[in-house]
């Protein structure tokens, strides 16, 4: 039990590095990313084609992180001069393509299955030391995530965000140069998600394109939206929440009797009823946008 | 050649149903629903369920057309409106997190196994050279038909001149004594029966699982907004464009252009190409094919 909630944080950390790059996305930025794991899956494959390479590690993350920046680049270039909706369906599009090709090259990705034997990044250490240091690294990194994005968005660079959030119009009058503010945080943000998936690939030490599925972009938005978008700490706190529910979906199921399926089914009704629900009658999310200059979380 | 064209056709006419009822609420309340394509899938099983039940299975069909019809209608009334009062990118990720719930409920009620509807297997019928099976024609008609009917109803009829009012400008629509609403509605119920018969028609040709849906998802998106998202008939020319890019992916041999004698795309990329084909048009030209709207920052 003790090793499952160990493994339950470490989940909940690496999403939550995803939720605070979404975060800083849609809730600062207003852009309507659809395609979030797949700058995700650029970390994973980095670390992965990094391996089966024999480079190693720090190989693996330089190499995810520059896949992800690229991936970033081309989604901001796309995101150029379209409403968001149209760009929502055109991220959605770019990542399901690049699932696609990550399933069918399988002289680089190892094809629908995969690579595995991805080394534990504290391999050599006795049992429960491994994933406690897997989990330290976690926390360290989300600590650092964390502090990054509040000293991005408390800075007048935060402000101008938020603006083009508000007022896109505005904002370019004002001299602001909105298509290099989308492209350095959707860049900033893929670099977050690239270390999310380095760590995630070196701990489940298996990377493949089902890991990579659009569904789990709609569970990074949940986490977005239930803890409260606009909020570092709200990221936070949705992916923490939405990565225990979800780890006790299974018992409740064994409580209950229930066939299998109903597994999925409960954890899309978490999803998607809690998204809905957050949406229509606590639009702003367990912990709301502080408005506001120096103070804002 | 005659194949070719019989083929793009078959895939065409079920897409073009969907993409056509997704582009004209589109062109009303301004929100991609996400969640139509659900409707399809909501449809098929309806049907099937009640032709289980031992209605025949025309009406069967019809009932299951109107049933998906009122859930459009209602849920836009209970979800939509609400949601739409917070913007239309809140609306769009509420429809996706609908869709989730839609997915849950699949997964409950139908499992996860594909199924088919009980037809009488007959051979295929002969029509210049090419291959094709009763259902298939019968069922090319139908959706033939219902996109004609739709034509018809935007061009010919009061109801027609209502809607296109209401899409052009709604605040003199409704000045003029149009009430928006209802006609809101009217083309929300309109656009659940397409949806319907195209999840229908998809499931007479080929298998029917909970994921009908959410595989249709980007091509019907990647047709309505070639065509323009909000041009009711731009997109059907998108849907036949869609179409004969996926077909051409799978059927052509494209050996002698690289000088082998056979070379043929694997059939997993015949989605990847209608993707990859949507990303290239908007790059290019980034509101569809056929504008018809002023564009926006």
């Amino acid at each position: 039990m003790f090793e499952f909630l160990i493994h339950v944080a470490i989940m909940a950390c690496l999403y939550g590095l995803l939720s605070l790059s979404l975060n800083l996305q849609v809730g600062f930025g207003g852009l309507v990313n659809f395609g979030q794991v797949i700058l995700f899956g650029c970390g994973t494959y980095g670390a992965a084609i990094a391996f089966s390479h024999q480079l190693g590690p720090v190989a693996g993350i330089a190499l995810g992180i520059v896949f992800a920046v690229v991936v970033a680049a081309a989604f901001a270039r796309l995101g150029r001069n379209l409403g968001a909706d149209y760009w929502g369906i055109a991220t959605l599009a770019v990542a399901e393509v690049l699932r696609i090709l990550a399933n069918n090259e399988a002289w680089l990705t190892g094809g629908a299955q995969g690579i595995s034997g991805i080394p534990l990044l504290f391999g050599d250490m006795p049992r429960p030391m491994g994933p406690l240091m897997t989990l330290g690294l976690c926390l360290v990194l989300l600590l650092a995530a964390w502090w990054l994005c509040q000293r991005l968005t408390t800075s007048r660079y935060g402000l101008a965000l938020k603006l083009m959030r508000e007022e896109p119009q505005l904002a370019a009058s004002l001299g602001y140069d909105l298509a290099a503010l989308k492209t350095q945080t959707l860049m900033v943000a893929a670099v977050l998600a690239a270390a999310s998936g380095f760590v995630f690939a070196h701990y489940i030490t298996f990377v493949g394109p089902d890991q990579l599925v659009s569904s789990e972009t709609f569970l990074i938005w949940a986490m977005v939206i239930i803890g409260g978008s606009g909020n570092h700490l709200g990221a936070i706190v949705g992916a923490i929440l939405m990565q225990f529910l979800f780890a006790f979906v299974p018992f409740v199921k064994d409580a209950l009797g229930l066939p299998s399926e109903y597994v999925a089914a409960m954890r899309l009704t978490l999803v998607g009823g809690g998204l809905l629900a957050f949406l229509m009658w606590r639009t702003q999310g367990l912990i709301p946008e502080r408005i506001g200059g120096k103070q804002n979380g | 050649m005659v194949q070719f064209v019989v083929d793009v056709l078959i895939r065409a006419v079920d897409l073009a149903l969907i993409a056509i009822g997704l582009s004209s609420v589109y062109s009303l309340i301004r929100f991609p629903n996400v969640a139509l394509v659900q409707y399809a899938t909501t449809g098929a099983l309806l049907a099937l369920g009640l032709q289980m039940a031992g209605l025949p299975l025309v009406v069967a069909a019809i009932a299951a057309c109107a049933l998906v019809g009122i859930i459009a209608v209602v849920l836009n009334v209970v979800v939509f409106e609400r949601l739409l009062r917070a913007g239309s990118a809140i609306a769009m990720v509420g429809s996706l997190a609908l869709s989730m719930v839609f997915s849950a409920i699949f997964l409950v009620t139908a499992g996860p196994r594909p199924k088919r509807f009980e037809l009488e297997i007959n051979p295929p019928l002969r029509f210049l050279g090419a291959r094709l099976t009763e259902h298939q024609l019968i069922s090319v008609g139908i959706s033939a038909l219902a996109i004609g009917v739709f034509a018809l109803i935007l061009f010919r009829t009061d109801l027609g001149r209502c809607m296109r009012a209401t899409a052009t400008n709604s605040v003199l629509a409704s000045a003029t004594g149009i009430d928006t609403r209802k006609v809101t509605n009217t083309v929300v119920f309109l656009s659940g029966v397409m949806a319907a018969l195209g999840g229908i028609g998809l499931s007479v040709k080929g298998e029917m699982s909970a994921q009908l849906g959410l595989d249709m998802l980007l091509p019907v998106f990647a047709a309505a907004i070639l065509g323009g998202l909000g041009n009711a008939l731009g997109a059907a020319v998108g849907a036949v464009v869609i179409a004969a890019a996926e077909t051409m992916v799978t059927n052509v041999n494209f050996g002698p252009l690289f000088g082998e004698s056979v070379l043929f795309i694997p059939a997993a990329y015949a989605t990847a190409a209608s993707f990859l084909l949507l990303v290239v048009v908007l790059l290019i030209k980034p509101y569809g094919l056929f504008v018809s709207e002023v564009k926006r920052v």
